[in-house]
C-alpha cells in the first residue's frame, strides 16, 4: 500500500510538494500582514484554517499518507488560491519553505481526480443546530477542512469526527457551548494553535488534544481598539501580537506580547505571555485591566465583576496539573506602556553562563532596563540569520572563535544605558546588530578562513571585532546590505527581500523586540519542544545546576538541545528558563526520545525545588503572579515522586514506558 | 452488560466491585467516598448522582439517586461533568484523570488528596466500563 502510494506521488511528482507539507510546523506566520504583502485572499476570505497556507499543507499531507479522502470541499478549497505567492514571501522569511508548490500540487491533485473519487458529505442535526447559531458559512464537519486541524488540536491519529465552527461574538460562543453541553459534545477552543503543535507530536499529544466534539475557531473575533488616554487596547481572541502591537505602536504605546502569530487572549490564558519584557511590565494577570470570558456552563462574565469567586487565584503544588483554561477569553483589556523617546539597545556578550546570569539578575533587582534577556547563541544566530545553514555556520563562529556564548541583551533608556555600560567590559549597539543582522551571510562564509583563526587567538575576540580597533574592518568587509541578504534567497524572491530589508524596522534590533518576528525562525522546517519553568532566582548556582541537569538528560536521549533563554520576573526574584529540544516531528524514534526527556527532566525539576515547571503554570495566565509563583515551590518528596509518576501515567496512558 | 444509571447497574455494579476488586491490591485500603454528578443526560437534560463509599478498600456504599444533591451523606470529593465525559470514561476513551486535567469534569475538594486516591478509584470505574455496555444517545 505504501509503495503504491509512493508510486502516484512519484507519477504526479509530489515528493516535493509533500516532503514541504511535513516539514510545515504550524508557525502561524502566514495569517498575519508582518511583511506588507496583504493577506492570503483565500484565507481572508473563507477563515477556516483549511483555506490558509498552512491549512493546505496539512491537508496535502493528509491526502497523501491516506488519511483524509476528497470531498467536494476540496475543490472549492483549491479553486479560491489564485496563487499570489503571498505564502512563499511569509513563509520564506520564516521557515525558508514554499507553501505555494504545495498549493500547487494539490490543486493539480485536485483536478486530476475522477468525480468518483470525491466522497460524500452527510449533514447532521448538530450541523444544522450550530448553523443557526453562526450562520450557513461559519460551520463544518467536512473532514477535508477538519483535517486541516490536524497537528494543532487534531490528533494525528484520531477518527476525524469533528465539527468546526466559527463564531463572531461572545453570545455567540456561549449558545455554542450551551448547545455542546445539551448534546453532550465535547468542546475545546483553537486560537493560533502553534503551542498545540509543539505539544501534539510529543507523548503529551492525547492529553491536549480534543479527541472528537467542536473545534470552536476563534479568528473572527477580530476587535481591536486602542484607548490612549487609559493606556488600554481591547482585544478580541483572532488579534495576534503583532496586529495589537502595530495599533498600540501607532499611538506611541507597547503592549507586553510573545511572539507575533500569537493570540493574545490564547497566551494570556495559556501561558500568561513571556516575553523580554516582562521583568517591567509583568507576568500573568498584569498584563490586562478586564477579561471577557465564556465558562463552560456557556456563561458570560467579566473577570472584573463583583459576584463572581476570587478570578485570580489558583491551586498550587505538583499536583496542580491543568490542561484547559478556566475559560474561553473572548476579549482582553490589555495594558500597554509608554515608548520612551531614549530607548535604546545594548548587548554584552559573554563566554560563560555564570556571568551573563549574574548580570542580568543585577539589573533586573535594581530595575534597570525595559526588556532583558539572557540569549544564547542559539536563538542569537536563528533569529538574525535567514537561513538555516548560515545561522549553523554563524552559531559555530560564535562557539569556535568569538567565545560569545550567551548575551545579555537590553533596552533601556539613556540612563540606564549608562550604567550598563559601566558594569561591562564592552557593549554592542544597534548599528552593530544592524551590520550584523545583514551582514550574517557574509559573516558566516567566514568559518574555515584565516581571519578568524587569527582573530580566535586575541584575548576577548568579540570586543576585537564588535567594540575595537576591528570594527571598522567587519564592517567595510561584511558589505552588509539589503542586497547582499537577499542574493541568499531562491532567485525569484530576491528582488522582495531587497525591498524588505531595506525597510528600517526591518533592521532596528528594537523594533524586533516589540514585533517579535523572528522567533518563528526556530520552527524552520522542523519542531522543538520548548521545556519552560520559572526558578526562584536567589541562588544562581542552582539556575546553572538546573542547565547542567537539563543537558545531561537531554545528551542521555541523543538529540539537539540547549538553553534557549534565560529572563528575569518579578523584580528578579524569579528567572524564566527555556530549554530547548530540537528534534525531526516526523521521526517516530526522535518524538520517543524527546518525550522522555520532557518527563525526566520535569521530575527532576520538581525534586530540585524553587522551580515552577510549565505542566504547572499551564493556562493559568489569568492569574495573580503572586498567587502561582508563591509560596515558592518546594522540593517534592520521594512519595510525591511516586504520586507525580502516577498522574502522569494517567495522564499519557499505557504507552509511555518509565 | 447493563445500562449506565440504571436500577440494574447499581445492583450489578456492586457486586461486580466487590467481587473483582481486591480491598488490599486494587484498592490500597483506601477510606475514602466520592459523589459523582451527571449534567446533561438525555432525553431530557436531567442531571442524576452516583455515592460511592469505600472503607479500608471496601465497597461500603454504591447509591444512584437523581438531582446534582445526595443528602444522606457527605462524600469527601464530589465530580461533576456531562454525561458525555462520563461516557467517554466508561467507554475507556478517556480516563478520569484526563477528564479532570482538561476541565470535563469539575472536582470538589483537595487535588492532592484526589491524587492519593485517583488510582484505587480509576479501578472502580475501570469495573464498571467492564458491566456498562449501554447509554442513551
Amino acid at each position: 500500500m505504501e509503495s503504491e502510494k509512493e508510486l502516484k506521488m512519484e507519477k504526479y511528482g509530489y515528493e516535493e510538494a509533500l516532503n514541504i507539507a511535513k516539514k510545515g510546523s504550524h508557525c502561524g506566520m502566514c495569517r498575519f500582514d508582518f511583511l506588507g504583502t496583504g493577506l492570503c485572499p483565500s484565507g481572508k476570505e473563507n477563515g477556516f484554517l483549511a483555506y490558509w497556507p498552512q491549512g493546505r499543507m496539512q491537508i496535502f499531507k493528509n491526502l497523501m499518507t491516506g488519511k483524509v479522502k476528497p470531498t467536494e470541499k476540496l475543490k472549492d478549497i483549491t479553486n479560491s488560491c489564485p496563487l499570489c505567492g503571498i505564502c512563499d514571501k511569509q513563509c520564506n522569511f520564516a521557515t525558508k519553505l514554499r507553501p505555494e508548490k504545495v498549493a500547487k500540487a494539490l490543486k493539480e491533485y485536485t483536478n486530476n481526480l475522477d468525480e468518483s473519487e470525491f466522497q460524500d458529505i452527510f449533514e447532521d442535526e448538530i450541523i444544522k443546530g450550530l448553523r443557526e447559531i453562526v450562520g450557513e458559512k461559519w460551520v463544518t464537519n467536512d473532514p477535508i477542512i477538519t483535517s486541516a486541524y490536524i497537528q494543532t488540536i487534531i490528533h494525528p491519529d484520531s477518527d476525524l469526527n469533528h465539527y468546526v465552527v466559527m463564531p463572531e461574538t461572545t453570545e455567540e460562543i456561549s449558545k455554542i457551548i450551551k448547545f455542546a453541553n445539551k448534546h453532550n459534545i465535547p468542546f475545546m477552543p483553537r486560537s493560533a494553535g502553534t503551542l498545540l503543535s509543539c505539544a501534539t507530536p510529543t507523548v503529551l499529544s492525547k492529553a491536549v488534544c480534543l479527541d472528537q466534539g467542536i473545534i470552536i475557531d476563534l479568528l473572527r473575533l477580530q476587535k481591536l481598539e486602542v484607548d490612549s488616554k487609559s493606556c488600554t487596547a481591547t482585544v478580541g481572541a483572532g488579534i495576534t501580537a503583532f496586529e495589537l502591537q502595530k495599533e498600540a505602536y501607532k499611538h506611541k504605546l507597547r503592549a507586553n506580547l510573545a511572539e507575533a502569530g500569537a493570540h493574545v487572549c490564547a497566551n494570556i490564558a495559556s501561558t500568561g505571555i513571556t516575553s523580554t519584557w516582562q521583568n517591567r511590565y509583568g507576568w500573568a494577570a498584569d498584563n490586562f485591566t478586564d477579561l471577557k470570558m465564556v465558562d463552560d456552563k456557556g456563561n458570560i462574565k467579566n473577570i472584573t465583576d463583583l459576584d463572581i469567586k476570587n478570578p485570580y487565584t489558583t491551586e498550587r503544588g505538583f499536583s496542580d496539573i491543568t490542561l484547559s483554561a478556566p475559560g474561553i477569553i473572548t476579549e482582553c483589556t490589555m495594558k500597554l506602556h509608554p515608548v520612551f523617546d531614549d530607548e535604546d539597545i545594548v548587548f554584552v556578550p559573554f563566554e560563560h553562563l555564570k556571568d551573563a546570569l549574574s548580570m542580568i539578575m543585577k539589573l533586573a533587582k535594581r530595575q534597570v532596563g525595559l526588556s532583558l534577556i539572557v540569549l544564547s547563541r542559539k536563538y542569537f544566530s536563528n533569529f538574525l540569520c535567514p537561513t538555516n545553514e548560515i545561522a549553523k555556520d554563524f552559531e559555530y563562529i560564535c562557539k569556535k572563535y568569538l567565545k560569545f556564548n550567551w548575551v545579555v541583551d537590553v533596552i533601556c533608556n539613556k540612563d540606564d544605558k549608562k550604567i550598563i555600560e559601566e558594569m561591562a567590559d564592552f557593549t554592542i549597539d544597534k548599528e552593530m546588530m544592524k551590520t550584523i543582522m545583514l551582514g550574517a551571510p557574509k559573516l558566516s562564509s567566514l568559518k574555515e578562513s584565516e581571519f578568524m583563526k587569527v582573530l580566535s587567538e586575541e584575548e576577548n575576540p568579540s570586543k576585537a571585532i564588535f567594540a575595537g580597533p576591528m570594527r571598522k574592518h567587519l564592517e567595510k568587509g561584511l558589505e552588509a546590505s539589503p542586497e547582499q541578504i537577499a542574493k541568499v534567497y531562491d532567485e525569484d524572491l530576491s528582488e522582495f527581500f531587497k525591498n524588505v530589508y531595506s525597510r528600517p524596522h526591518m533592521t532596528d534590533i528594537m523594533w524586533h523586540h516589540a514585533f517579535r518576528i523572528l522567533p518563528s525562525r526556530l520552527m524552520r522546517q522542523r519542531l522543538f519542544f520548548a521545556q519552560a519553568g520559572m526558578i526562584w532566582a536567589a541562588d544562581e548556582n542552582k539556575i546553572l545546576k538546573l542547565v547542567d541537569m537539563l543537558s545531561e538528560v537531554c545528551d542521555k536521549h541523543k538529540f539537539e538541545h540547549m538553553l534557549g533563554f534565560i529572563l528575569p520576573m518579578d523584580d528578579g526574584k524569579y528567572a524564566f528558563f527555556e530549554y530547548d529540544y530540537y528534534y525531526d516531528h516526523n521521526d517516530p524514534d526522535a518524538v520517543k526520545r524527546v518525550s522522555k526527556a520532557l518527563i525526566e527532566t520535569t521530575e527532576n525539576c520538581l525534586r530540585m525545588g524553587d522551580i515552577l515547571m510549565v505542566l504547572n503554570y499551564l493556562f493559568k495566565g489569568v492569574y495573580r503572579k503572586e498567587h502561582v509563583l508563591y509560596p515558592i515551590p518546594r522540593a517534592i518528596t520521594e512519595e510525591e515522586v511516586s504520586l507525580f509518576r502516577e498522574l502522569i501515567q494517567m495522564i499519557l496512558g499505557e504507552e509511555f514506558e518509565w | 452488560m447493563v445500562k449506565f444509571l440504571s436500577d440494574e447497574w447499581n445492583n450489578y455494579g456492586k457486586e461486580y466491585i466487590i467481587k473483582k476488586l481486591d480491598p488490599t491490591k486494587d484498592l490500597k485500603n483506601v477510606t475514602t467516598s466520592l459523589l459523582a454528578v451527571i449534567e446533561n443526560i438525555p432525553p431530557n437534560d436531567t442531571t442524576m448522582n452516583f455515592y460511592l463509599g469505600i472503607e479500608d478498600g471496601k465497597l461500603i456504599d454504591f447509591i444512584v439517586n437523581t438531582g446534582d444533591k445526595f443528602e444522606e451523606k457527605v462524600a469527601v470529593f464530589t465530580v461533576t461533568g456531562n454525561y458525555g465525559t462520563y461516557k467517554s470514561i466508561l467507554k475507556g476513551d478517556m480516563s478520569m484523570a484526563v477528564a479532570l486535567l482538561k476541565g470535563r469534569l469539575k472536582l470538589k475538594g483537595s487535588k492532592m488528596q484526589a491524587l492519593k486516591i485517583i488510582k484505587p478509584l480509576d479501578g472502580v470505574i475501570v469495573s464498571l466500563k467492564e458491566i456498562t455496555d449501554e447509554f442513551e444517545d
